[in-house]
């Protein structure tokens, strides 16, 4: 029997390049390197079929884009840019985790984009009606952050119990929970009119901000560190939830029971597990991540929440996607995956702004990525199969037992060929009529 | 007339080399060879997990060995694609057919080398050659019927025809008779038989040794993953044979002592099931009782209510009437759950279906009732050590065998092994009845000994054991009491040390059953 302790010693002994987390980690590289080739090759057309840009600026603009933050030219900048791109990152993560969390359960949860509309409705009614004058303003954050992942996990609920109860398809009732939220947001905020919406700096399709209440997320003097930029703790408390869910996942029962009915619904049905319960339960989780991303997100304080949401859904929601697969659905890879989403959108605006190319091209280079992360599972594979040798199998602790009569395979164990009465002749065949 | 010789003087029509190939963890073929002539039917015979498909694989170009040559008519050829497989002459009949659905059976032989003038197919061309071939080898067909319309004897004749239109000289078939019926199954050694007079080099995979006694020349036998040797079957035995694919004789009875019954432990009082496909009632007022200490056995042909039956007896269907009793207990309300830990252990007709999930590995499948006790959990955190130790010990007292022990992913083992972990998991179980429900579906012989003498060990420990089988030769060796189902009722009670084959035959085909005895209470026939 083997001790936990020599176990890890296996482990260790598997060489660093062949292990699952080594290889995801070198396939999603691998992919994002394709991607910016792709990239680059798109920068060089448009290069060479444009008189006034140079060849050697879409070097400059690879590498602009690639730099991030760090492309902005002063330090100042690059802080700002770099305190900018956490804080919008803090929901593209959550709605990374709400996709992720679903995709284990086995569903494809294409309704963040809606669950965050109803987090953000949830989080700003909550933080905008009670006066911090009244109510400590610590309080209402936490209530309005409540509120807005209560909204989120019911609708999220809505998906998964249609999935569970009538085997609909999850897909389709996210796509129209997500248009149902979107009108159900305008309309609320519209009814309640000059209450919540920003009439002050003549903007009219934005709610108040929250800062007006007094209700802002603790920033830890992080904003003033980075260059008076939007940065404060949510960041940290995504950071927190993404483990959590990772050890949710992995190390519990519940998440057992939550991979075993993603993978094989009827066996957990089976090994008695309500597969239906948790069916329901993964999308209200998912629901509730996307919906604390958009809370987070209202409650820094200082963002505009544009109200008239009917026309279009929060692109955050949808990014999430590729975030989870960018990330093979591991929750601590989201963090990255997130994180680096919006590192390369950094690096496009300054592309934008700094070389010859305009803010059109940016968001492509970055589709062209996202479009090879799709791809890393494939990789996987390939890094996998790769290289698999006879001295691979070294290890027959649990190979089947060698035969014992080891003799060399004899070819011919019968010398009596000859014997073998020859066939009849092929005279019977019916087509010679 | 060039057909007339077979002997060694000619080249092999396809002739496999030293074939080595390694998966991660094992050697699936270990310096194979393998030699076809042509115009014979070459049985490749082999435990589960012994490397056929391996070796089938390859010749089909799915796998690249590592090790080793291919000769096509004496010339070594290389095989990258199942296209190159094609333009050699080589054709497959998969163990699961790939057939497009909603296809008609022409549009299905044709796909792929459809004859065409600017891209319109000439369809009346290509029918008048299925046609033909279907007639010339007397594979029945309905050309326009669509594939998910008929039936799986036609769906099998549609693919040996896609082999014929393309002119394929070298057929392989993978365990084609694993999903006939038994009159289907002499229609196709017919076939075959036709085919190799025809001068087709056949290649007939199968551990079904009965059929290669029947209907092969030449047979060449794998274990684990090495080659054995190659024996003409009119020189050999079936006992012969068992030995060479498994190693040591093969007991085809099984030893076991008379049943003492004692209580009963399950009682089903006038159940009836409701089908989910047609919505009729699969399962009609059926009644029984199975005591501690004996094997009861369902017999029938399969599709006569048994899966409904079992589905509602575990929980997995909800009973339309009637009750289950467990121990007395009318559990007929209960979820799976509370059946699962108050006595009833499930081996599941569906192996990949229900009783296992595929993507988690050997350990964490041998935990999937249990994972939620106090012994493999602690405040809702999994306690992986206890689950390690339990699996090892497990697959150490059941020789679970997978390349890399706990850890394998169940999907990667062979179907053998998978039954194995299934088995080990329900025995072990706390337990007192155990519903097997085809326990030796698609195993081995040595496999299929293995089972029996399980579930009998659990019989002697004193569980009730229901047991559902469409194997007549299992029925009549295994059990203690034998119940004929058929179109939902049961029909009949024998007793396996007095009934016949034949009569056990005539009750399952409907035409003999007992008016008087359908309500009994069982056992007072012992």
């Amino acid at each position: 029997m083997t001790s936990a302790k020599e176990r890890r010693n296996e482990k260790s002994k598997t060489p660093f390049l062949r292990r699952d987390g080594v290889r995801s980690v070198i396939a999603s590289l691998i992919c994002i390197l394709g991607g910016l080739v792709v990239g680059l090759i798109v920068l060089v057309i448009l290069a060479v079929f444009n008189e006034n840009i140079p060849v050697g600026e879409a070097f400059r603009g690879v590498f602009t884009l690639l730099s991030g933050p760090f492309s902005a030219g002063n330090l100042n900048d690059a802080l700002f840019q770099a305190g900018n791109m956490f804080f919008q990152a803090t929901p593209l993560i959550m709605t990374g985790l709400s996709v992720a969390l679903a995709f284990k359960t086995g569903l494809f949860n294409i309704g963040a984009p809606g669950q965050y509309l109803m987090g953000a409705m949830g989080s700003l009614l909550v933080a905008l009606s009670i006066p911090s004058t009244v109510v400590p303003a610590w309080i209402i954050w936490i209530l309005a952050l409540l509120t807005g992942i209560i909204l989120g996990a019911l609708w999220g609920c809505i998906p998964g119990f249609f999935k569970a109860k009538f085997n609909v398809n999850e897909v389709i009732v996210c796509i129209m929970t997500n248009w149902i939220a979107a009108n159900i947001v305008s309309w609320v905020f519209f009814a309640a009119d000059d209450l919540f919406i920003n009439y002050d700096e003549t903007k009219v399709n934005f709610i108040r901000k929250t800062a007006t209440n007094g209700i802002s997320t603790w920033t830890l003097g992080l904003d003033k560190v980075f260059g008076g930029s939007y940065m404060d703790i949510s960041i940290f408390l995504a950071c927190i939830i993404a483990v959590a869910l990772y050890i949710l996942i992995n190390k519990t029962t519940f998440g057992y029971e939550l991979r075993a009915c993603g993978f094989n619904k009827n066996a957990s049905r089976y090994a008695g597990m309500n597969e239906k319960r948790n069916i329901v339960l993964s999308m209200a989780i998912a629901g509730a991540l996307a919906a604390c991303g958009a809370a987070f997100w209202c409650l820094n304080g200082a963002q505009d929440f544009k109200w008239d949401t009917y026309q279009t859904l929060p692109a955050d929601g949808f990014n999430g996607i590729p975030a989870a697969l960018l990330a093979s659905n591991n929750p601590i890879g989201v963090i990255f995956s997130a994180i680096f989403l919006k590192y390369l959108g950094v690096g496009g605006s300054n592309m934008a702004a700094l070389t010859s190319f305009n803010e059109y091209v940016s968001p492509l280079i970055v589709a062209v990525i996202i479009y090879f992360a799709g791809a890393s599972k494939l990789i996987k594979d390939i890094l996998a199969r790769r290289k698999v040798t006879v001295e691979n199998t070294k290890d027959t602790r649990y190979a089947p037992e060698p035969v014992p009569s080891a003799d060399p395979p004899k070819i011919e164990m019968l010398s009596a060929e000859e014997d073998r009465p020859p066939q009849e002749p092929a005279e019977e065949r019916r087509d010679e009529e | 007339m060039n057909q007339s010789t077979i002997g060694t003087d000619q080249p092999y029509a396809i002739e496999m080399r030293n074939i080595t190939k390694v998966f991660p963890g094992i050697v699936a073929n270990d310096n194979i060879t393998l030699q076809l002539r042509r115009g014979e039917i070459h049985a490749l015979l082999g435990e589960n997990g012994a490397g056929k498909s391996t070796l089938m694989s390859i010749l089909f170009g799915l796998y690249q060995p590592e090790k080793g040559e291919i000769l096509k008519d004496g010339r070594p050829v290389r095989i990258n694609d199942p296209n190159d497989a094609n333009a050699l002459g080589i054709g497959m009949v998969h163990q699961h057919f790939k057939l497009v659905e909603v296809f008609s059976v022409l549009d299905n032989i044709i796909l792929g080398t459809e004859p065409s003038t600017l891209g319109v197919v000439r369809k009346k061309e290509a029918r008048k050659r299925v046609m033909e071939l279907s007639k010339s080898y007397g594979l029945n067909i309905d050309p326009d019927a669509l594939v998910e319309d008929i039936t799986v004897g036609m769906q099998q004749r549609t693919e040996i025809l896609k082999m014929l239109y393309r002119e394929n000289d070298i057929l392989i078939f993978d365990e084609p008779t694993a999903v006939l019926t038994p009159q289907e199954i002499s229609e196709l050694m017919n076939i075959i038989r036709g085919l190799a007079k025809e001068g087709k080099s056949i290649l007939f995979i199968s551990h079904k040794l009965n059929e290669i006694m029947e209907l092969a020349d030449r047979c060449t036998v794998l274990r684990k993953g090495k080659y054995v040797g190659t024996v003409n079957i009119s020189e050999t035995t079936k006992e012969q044979l068992s030995e060479m694919m498994v190693g040591r004789g093969v007991k085809f009875s099984v030893d076991k002592a008379d049943a003492s019954p004692a209580e009963t432990v399950l009682s089903v009082e006038h159940l009836s099931v409701r089908s989910r496909l047609h919505k009729k009632l699969a399962v009609k007022d059926v009644s029984l009782q199975v005591r501690a200490g004996e094997i009861v056995c369902i017999a029938g042909i399969d599709g006569n209510g048994q899966s409904e039956f079992v589905s509602a007896l575990t929980g997995l269907e909800k009973a339309e009437s009637g009750r289950i009793l467990l121990n007395g207990e009318d559990i007929t309300k209960k979820n799976i759950r509370y059946r699962n830990s108050h006595g009833f252990s499930h081996i599941p007709e569906d192996r990949h279906k229900h009783g296992l999930v595929l993507d988690y590995t050997l350990e964490q499948n041998m935990v999937l009732q249990r994972y939620f006790e106090p012994r493999f959990q602690k405040h809702g955190f999994i306690r992986f050590d206890e689950i390690r130790t339990y699996a090892e010990d497990l697959i150490d007292r059941y020789d679970v065998r997978s390349g890399q022990g706990p850890v394998t992913v169940a999907r990667s083992m062979s179907g053998g092994n998978q039954q194995k972990a299934i088995l080990a998991r329900e025995l072990d179980r706390d337990h007192r009845l155990l519903i097997a429900a085809q326990p030796t579906r698609g195993l081995d012989v040595g496999a299929i000994e293995f089972v029996h003498e399980q579930i009998v060990a659990s019989r002697d420990a004193g569980r009730g054991v229901l047991l559902i089988s469409f194997e007549l030769e299992e029925v009549m060796n295994l059990s203690d009491r034998i119940l004929v189902m058929y179109e939902g009722e049961i029909t009949g009670e024998l007793d396996p040390k007095t009934t016949t084959i034949q009569e056990l035959g005539l009750y399952m085909a409907g035409a003999k059953r007992q008016k008087a005895t359908v309500k009994t209470e069982g056992g007072e026939q012992l």
